[in-house]
This record gives C-alpha cells, sequence and structure tokens, in this order.
C-alpha cells in the first residue's frame, strides 16, 4: 500500500503534509480551547488574499502574505469596544471580504485559471522541496517559541484577569499567540491552501480533545491524527484519483468520528 | 517548604497596605465607583458589601492594579503581595487541567519566563491545596470538581504565591448554605491562624455579616465605611438601604432582617436597591 510514497513528488507531498498538519494540530489545540476556531479561518483567507494581491501587483508572495496576515492579526485581536456589534461579527466580515479579494485579484491576475484552485483549496502535490525545508524551519521555531513560553499563553487564556492581577500582561501573551498562529497559517497555506490548513486547526485538536484528558497527551494524539489522516488521504487521493486537500480533510473527519464514538463509549 | 510558609508569616507587612483617595474608578469614560477614599490595613478581613452591578468588582480590580483609576489615587505599599480569587467562572473549564495545575498558576509570575515548575513550587502548591483541604484532589480534572472545590482550588492557586493579602470576589456565589459556610469558616482560618489580611465581595450581608471585621457598603459610590460595631446596626442599614432592616442575634452571631419578606433578607435588599448583574 506504501509503495505510492516512493514516488518522489508524492514523497515532497507527504512531507509538506506531515509538517503542515503538526504544526497546525499543535497550535489548534489552543485555537479550539481559546474559541477562536473562526480566527483561524479568516486568517487563512486573509493570507490567500495576500497571495493573491502578489501575483496581481507582481510582488513576493510570501512576503505580501504575512505582511497582510500580519494586518489580520493586528485587527482580530483588538477587543472591540462598542457595544453594538461583536467580536466575532468582526472577524466575519474579515472573512467574507479576504475571500472575495482572493479571487478578484486573482482573476485580475492574469495567471487566474493557472492557479485559482491551487491557491484556494491547496495542492501538496506541487510543493518543492525548498518551500518544505523553509516550512519545517518556521514549524519548528513556532512550537518552540509556544512551547518555551506555554506557562504565560496558558494563564492569559484561562484566567486573563488573575494572570493581569499577578503581573502577566495577558494582552500580550494573546497577541504574540496570534502573531505565531498568523505566521504559520500565512506559511502553510503555501504549501496546503486555506481548506487544509483551516482543517489542520481543528480536527486534529477535537479528535485528540475527546480522547484525552492531559495536554501532554493531546499534543501527541492531536499531532499523529493529522499524520494518519496525511498518509491516508494521500494515498486514497492517488489510488482514486481524488483532489489531495479534500481527500485530506475526509480521512481526518473519519478519526474524528471514531474518537467521538470511543469517547462516548468510554463514559 | 514548611519553613518558607513560616518565614513569611513572620514578615507580615504592618500599617496601611493600600489606600483609595477620593478615586473615581470605571471603564472608558463611564464611571461606576465616584470619590472613593478607604484604607486598608494589615490584618483587616474587609467585607465589601453591595448590590450586583453597585461596582464591587471595580473597586477589586482597582485594588489589585488591573484598573487604573479615572481620577484620584490608589497608593499600594510597595512590596505587598495580592493573592487574587476571581469568581469562579473566570476560569475556561474547557482548558484540560487538573487542580495541580490550575493551583501551580500561583506560582507562575515567580517563576522566569522560560522556567518550568522546580520541586519547590510543586511543594508549595500541594501544601496550599492541603491548607484548604483538598491535597486529595490533586489529580482530579478541574472542570470535574463540584463548585466549593472549584473554589478552594482557586484560593489554594491564591495562597501558592504566598500573599500578605487574599482578595476574594463572591467566593460563595451560587453556594448551597453547607458550602458557603465551610468556605467561609476556611477564610477566618487563614485570617486568624495564618495572618492572612482578608478582602471579600459579597452581594449578600449576610454572609459576611459575622465574619469581616470591617465593612464597605457599596453602591455605585461608599456609602459606608468602618468596623462592624460602627456600621451593621439597624438604624444604619435601615438608612442606607431606605428600607426597615432589624439586626438580630442569632447564637454568637447576628443576622440581618427586613420586615415582610420570607427569602433571603439581603437578597431582598439587592433586589429593591434595583441591582442589575452588570
Amino acid at each position: 500500500m506504501l509503495d505510492v510514497f516512493r514516488i518522489p513528488f508524492l514523497q515532497t507531498a507527504l512531507a509538506a503534509g506531515l509538517i503542515v498538519g503538526a504544526v497546525c494540530a499543535y497550535l489548534g489545540v489552543h485555537v479550539v480551547l481559546r474559541r477562536i476556531v473562526f480566527v483561524g479561518a479568516a486568517l487563512a483567507q486573509v493570507s490567500s488574499a495576500g497571495v493573491g494581491l502578489a501575483l496581481y501587483i507582481g510582488s513576493n508572495p510570501s512576503i505580501t502574505s504575512l505582511l497582510l496576515t500580519m494586518g489580520g492579526v493586528a485587527a482580530f485581536s483588538i477587543k472591540s469596544a462598542s457595544r453594538r456589534t461583536t467580536q466575532e461579527s468582526l472577524i466575519g466580515v474579515g472573512y467574507a471580504i479576504a475571500s472575495a479579494l482572493a479571487v478578484l485579484f486573482l482573476a485580475r491576475s492574469g495567471q487566474a485559471e493557472a492557479r485559482m484552485l491551487d491557491v484556494l483549496s491547496g495542492n501538496v502535490l506541487t510543493v518543492t522541496a525548498a518551500q518544505v525545508w523553509l516550512m519545517a524551519a518556521v514549524a519548528a521555531a513556532a512550537v518552540a517559541v509556544h512551547a518555551l513560553l506555554q506557562k504565560q499563553f496558558l494563564f492569559s487564556a484561562f484566567d486573563a484577569d488573575t494572570a493581569k492581577a499577578s503581573g502577566i500582561r495577558a494582552q500580550w501573551w494573546d497577541l504574540l499567540f496570534f502573531l505565531i498562529l498568523g505566521v504559520v497559517i500565512s506559511f502553510s497555506i503555501r504549501l496546503a491552501g486555506t481548506l487544509l490548513v483551516f482543517a489542520f486547526l481543528v480536527l486534529p485538536a477535537v479528535t485528540a480533545l475527546l480522547l484525552s484528558r492531559r495536554f501532554a497527551e493531546i499534543y501527541v494524539v492531536a499531532v499523529g491524527a493529522s499524520a494518519i489522516s496525511t498518509i491516508a488521504g494521500l494515498m486514497a487521493s492517488y489510488r482514486f484519483d481524488l483532489p489531495t486537500g479534500p481527500t485530506i480533510v475526509a480521512a481526518s473527519f473519519v478519526l474524528l468520528v471514531v474518537s467521538w464514538v470511543v469517547s462516548r463509549l468510554r463514559s | 517548604m514548611k519553613q518558607v510558609a513560616e518565614n513569611r508569616t513572620i514578615s507580615r507587612p504592618v500599617g496601611e497596605l493600600l489606600a483609595f483617595d477620593h478615586a473615581d474608578l470605571g471603564y472608558g469614560k463611564r464611571i461606576v465607583v465616584a470619590d472613593l477614599s478607604m484604607v486598608l490595613r494589615a490584618g483587616d478581613f474587609l467585607g465589601i458589601v453591595g448590590p450586583n452591578g453597585a461596582g464591587k468588582t471595580t473597586i477589586l480590580k482597582a485594588m489589585l492594579g488591573i484598573l487604573k483609576p479615572l481620577n484620584g489615587r490608589v497608593r499600594r505599599t510597595s512590596g505587598v503581595r495580592f493573592g487574587y480569587v476571581p469568581q469562579r467562572q473566570s476560569a475556561d473549564e474547557v482548558y484540560p487541567l487538573t487542580a495541580l495545575e490550575v493551583a501551580m498558576m500561583g506560582r507562575y509570575p515567580m517563576m522566569g519566563v522560560f522556567a518550568r515548575p522546580s520541586r519547590r513550587d510543586r511543594d508549595l502548591v500541594l501544601s496550599s491545596l492541603n491548607q484548604v483541604g483538598i491535597a486529595d484532589l490533586a489529580e482530579q480534572p478541574f472542570r470535574e470538581l463540584s463548585g466549593g472545590q472549584k473554589q478552594r482550588t482557586l484560593i489554594a492557586r491564591a495562597l501558592a504565591s504566598e500573599p500578605d493579602v487574599l482578595v476574594l470576589d463572591e467566593p460563595t456565589n451560587d453556594m448551597d448554605i453547607g458550602s458557603e459556610h465551610a468556605i467561609m469558616e476556611l477564610l477566618k482560618d487563614l485570617h486568624d491562624s495564618r495572618g492572612l489580611t482578608i478582602v471579600m465581595v459579597s452581594h449578600l450581608l449576610n454572609v459576611v455579616v459575622n465574619y469581616a471585621g470591617t465593612f464597605a457598603i457599596v453602591d455605585h459610590g461608599l456609602r459606608m465605611f468602618g468596623s462592624a460595631e460602627e456600621v451593621v446596626s439597624a438604624q444604619n442599614l435601615s438608612e442606607v438601604y431606605g428600607i426597615p432592616v432589624e439586626v438580630a442575634a442569632h447564637g454568637d452571631g447576628r443576622v440581618v432582617l427586613t420586615a415582610g419578606c420570607t427569602c433571603r433578607q439581603d437578597e431582598a435588599l439587592s433586589r429593591r436597591l434595583g441591582g442589575s448583574n452588570a
């Protein structure tokens, strides 16, 4: 069965999927616990709008996407003072307009037909080895920074007032978490597309939170679930000639359903 | 580890720990508590009482330095450590943390930014859980604890930071009278035997009436401040709440009553004062 991974371009795709899956699954645990799943979706769209903008104006896609995503991070992390609307609605506005701009920029870029699907739904099959190495470095840095500072991130998210009362600047730690998330999303969507990145942020984390009660265990299960769905999804997509990203998402969902059944049987 | 805790007890600060000096407190341009002047002294057990929405939590946040006064001053004596126990609903139960891990957060500010809990941190936290009577629940998931056990966990977290002052926001909210009594007895013990200064907010006067030595009656400003003897009298409370109030002896303590109500008296007061749930 695993013979398909002898094919070079599938090896690169596998490496890309495993790395993006692992870092998104790790951060996704906190995205789900912080109740900011929708922020992940919106940032992924903002990142792809950045790629679209770069193709349109002829700038560097990585840098343009990163800059736009940092703008999104700043906008989404500002606590709206208005009582007439909600923070969530602001994120919804960002999601909608970023999705529209991504398509509009691509439509004007001259590479519309060729790149549209890759940018929007991702295509790990066209990834180069250099991209994989860069992604590996970004992922390692993101996980290292988060793991080293996890006390502050955890306290700020779990109980912001008490964290502030004991001198931990919760709002700055929240912003730093968003920045790490933004950087990871911005690099990940270049390899895997908005759909797969968003799915990796949510499904493995939910799978793990259903199965485990300890952080250490939850990280292992989440990263493991993303790896299994990447391998299974790539094999199925090759064998049955299906689009790769959505097939991996479907595999991820199967794992989630299994873990839900297991958690129900246990309780 | 005992040594450490005892050393802190010996070196507790004396005199004035904190003072509000004509402070206006609020958010943005909105003043919630106007012109507040009061002093917290070492060894006090201060009960801040008032209806919901009267600004009690706002006063606590200003005490802790989370909220800067809009006008006037809040003087905090340097070196005094405040241990905050928030309303237990403010701890997000979705997090898969044990009671020990939650209580460990009390040590976080004392550790280096990158440091992990040391043996001493762990010993201090276990000793704090022991002090509040839930050492056996250390490895239990926080979200599966009862209301009283969660409250004890949050008190242990504050104790783990080796505070001089324990600041509690409605610690007995939504509890049955048995659990409420147990928490109040725990606070009394921490005050009497460990020499902790205690500041406690409650919208129920009867909860604190037999525990606090000093009272601040608050309703968008300080209505009355003084010792239990000065404040808790039928005449004073009738004046503050604007309805006939009686203070009756009950066992070794007192209860606060209003005429014509069979429910908990001070709940009725809160309602009559038009408190919202803000």
